[in-house]
């Protein structure tokens, strides 16, 4: 008999999401480190998502090699130098000289402003933090650097604040943040899934945020059932995870379906690694 | 512009740095002001006279008809060469959005597969790097292009994650000096870029050059790719069309998008494929197909300086007449100068009312 059905004797355990996607996660290293694809050349994004979630201490060293003079880290394509990653390494790295000067770098790297304009409204004093140096501000860079802050910086209270300012700027109208765009040429632009999970992986248990996490909260029990991804599935089991909601158990059957087919991206599967397993508590934030 | 051998020209221009590589790791100058004024921003050499290239308008009605025969007979008539060489179809999936038309249609996409196959390519993948979502599956999926694909036995690549290789550019109307492009963009003989005809609330159009934004690879340069916004949108336009270089082009008008687009337009039943070899020539005649005028889209104009033909006289119409064929695409107040229509043009089409795309 091939399959003898539940409760057979043949039956293979039931193996847990993060044993799974750990396991799956784990295949696809190059080397000490993390491509965003299985085998493909390490990038910092990835490796640092991954040694949160497997406790990789080769992966950190890894990070640890690849950290820049300024502290941050990234990818550099010609005269653009792409800084996103520095958030999430600096939660991947022990605590010591390279994880201090990475934060030490968000402070002295806030994204660029633009004079107030009708069309793409916002609010210039809040800045947030970009994809890459020089460029403007958007949800996820800065969600990044908000936990980053408040998990390893807790006295970084202007950046905090300035973090909260940000999202409660690009808050979309009824809660929940797309890539960083309320409105443009007077339309109001809709949540995603992924990065409403993105702002509240980064408000989670945070008091003066507490509006932004109600509407969010609405927005990604809304999104998170019709943007079925490997990425908005997991972030959103890591949001509702560390906000401690109940919404989380659906969102890992979910998941649960999702490793059954095609295996996702590196850096999806690192996130559903983190989400579902002992390394999510290394992005959590006391209340 | 005569079909070439893409790789071929790649590595005579010098354009492939050697081999793919890791993106650096090491630090640099910050942007500092991605701006570039000269007159000729652009190396002579890199760049053939564009000749007399042929664009074909071609009336479609839906997307129920026999697409992948029309597909075929509209590359031929152009004067298409793909036997033997790999193929990278690049539609737009910059987001997904089921209340409108944002995307080219996916049934465009299988049937072009299948007319690419018929036409000998030796291989062909569909790929994209949405400019506004991290999660592509979501994309592919919901749109119901992983499912067309599927059903033609195609490949899908995310171009936001592949590997990368450094392409220096050849056309500097930004100070970008190199992009990082998808190794899948770089290698393929062919890359076809098939856009959605749309208006744009910062560009006037986007057609087959804008399109190829999509080529750029969000972890390095965001979501959105901000970083072209910053060097110059119009210019960034330029500079990296000038890079990727698509061969050739299929223009999605069946239904386009018309006012605030490129996300939150209103879709227009426009009726027509627009199949060409020089982008700036397929863009040209898909501005003239939409009532707008194609010297006053910037891209479009200086594109039309080195990298392909935007002299009307100087492209040979196959097909239906463009200006016969048109549809006034309605444009925000800050364009209204584009326009050559309603007052002046046809109006061919029929403005669908699907109401508000954000309602």
């Amino acid at each position: 008999m091939l399959w003898p059905g539940p409760g057979g004797a043949d039956t293979p355990p039931v193996r847990s999401l993060y044993e799974r996607s750990a396991e799956t996660l784990d295949r696809a290293r190059t080397g000490d480190a993390f491509g965003p694809t299985p085998g493909a050349e390490p990038e910092p994004e990835p490796t640092a998502l991954a040694a949160i979630a497997l406790d990789d201490d080769a992966a950190r060293r890894w990070l640890t090699d690849a950290q820049r003079p300024d502290g941050s880290f990234g990818l550099t394509a010609g005269p653009v130098e792409n800084d996103a990653p520095t958030g999430l390494a600096a939660l991947a790295l022990p605590p010591g000289d390279e994880r201090e000067r990475a934060l030490d770098h968000l402070v002295a790297t806030p994204a660029r402003t633009l004079p107030p304009d009708p069309v793409v409204p916002h609010d210039p004093n809040v800045p947030g933090w970009g994809w890459a140096l020089g460029t403007a501000g958007w949800v996820e860079p800065t969600s990044r650097a908000l936990l980053a802050f408040r998990r390893l910086r807790p006295g970084a209270t202007t950046q905090i604040d300035g973090a909260v300012g940000f999202l409660a700027d690009r808050e979309c109208v009824g809660g929940g943040w797309n890539f960083g765009n309320r409105s443009v040429y007077y339309v109001d632009l809709p949540p995603f899934g992924q990065t409403t999970a993105a702002g509240l992986i980064g408000l989670h248990a945070l008091a003066s945020g507490y509006g932004l996490v109600l509407g969010g909260v609405d927005a990604l029990r809304r999104l998170w059932p019709v943007e079925r991804g490997p990425l908005t599935l997991a972030m959103s089991l890591a949001a509702f995870r560390l906000l401690g909601l109940s919404d989380a158990d659906e969102v890992e059957t979910a998941l649960e379906r999702t490793l059954d087919g095609p295996a996702p991206d590196v850096i999806a599967l690192a996130w559903i690694a983190l989400a579902s397993g002992p390394g999510l508590s290394e992005l959590a934030v006391p209340p | 512009m005569t079909p070439m051998d893409r790789r071929t020209f790649l590595r005579r221009a010098g354009i492939v740095a050697a081999g793919s590589a890791a993106v650096g790791l090491g630090a640099g100058a910050a942007i500092p002001g991605l701006l570039r004024r000269l007159d000729r921003p652009w190396d002579d050499d890199a760049f053939p006279p564009p000749g007399r290239p042929k664009v074909l308008v071609a009336r479609v009605a839906s997307y129920d008809v026999d697409l992948e025969t029309t597909v075929e007979e509209g590359l031929r008539e152009v004067g298409a060469s793909l036997a033997g060489r790999s193929v990278l179809l690049k539609p737009n999936f910059v987001e997904y959005d089921p209340e409108t038309v944002i995307n080219t249609d996916p049934r465009l996409v299988a049937a072009t597969v299948l007319a690419v196959r018929r036409l000998g390519a030796s291989s062909v993948l569909v790929a994209e790097g949405p400019g506004h979502r991290r999660d592509t599956p979501f994309v592919v999926s919901a749109s119901g292009l992983g499912e067309r694909l599927g059903e033609v036995g195609a490949r899908f690549v995310d171009l936001n994650l592949a590997p990368v290789t450094r392409v220096p550019l050849h056309a500097r109307f930004t100070e970008l000096g190199e992009l990082w492009l998808p190794a899948p963009v770089v290698d393929a003989d062919v890359v076809i870029s098939m856009p959605k005809m749309k208006t744009h609330h910062w560009a006037g159009a986007t057609l087959s050059m804008k399109n190829c934004f999509g080529c750029v690879p969000g972890r390095i340069y965001g979501w959105p790719k901000n970083v072209l916004h910053w060097a110059g949108l119009q210019e960034a336009i330029v500079d990296v069309a000038s890079a990727v270089r698509p061969e050739l082009q299929i223009v999605d008008g069946i239904v386009g998008m018309e006012g605030n687009g490129p996300i939150d337009g209103t879709p227009v039943q426009a009726g027509v494929l627009v199949f060409g070899t020089d982008p700036v020539a397929t863009d040209s005649t898909a501005a003239v197909v939409m009532g707008l005028d194609p010297a006053g889209i910037w891209h479009v104009s200086e594109a039309g300086r080195f990298l392909g033909q935007a002299d009307p006289e100087q492209i040979v119409q196959v097909g239906e007449d463009p200006e016969r064929s048109m549809t006034s695409f309605d444009v925000l107040p800050v364009f209204e100068d584009l326009k050559t229509g309603p007052d002046g043009g046809g109006d061919a089409g029929a403005h669908v009312g699907l109401g508000d795309a954000n309602a």
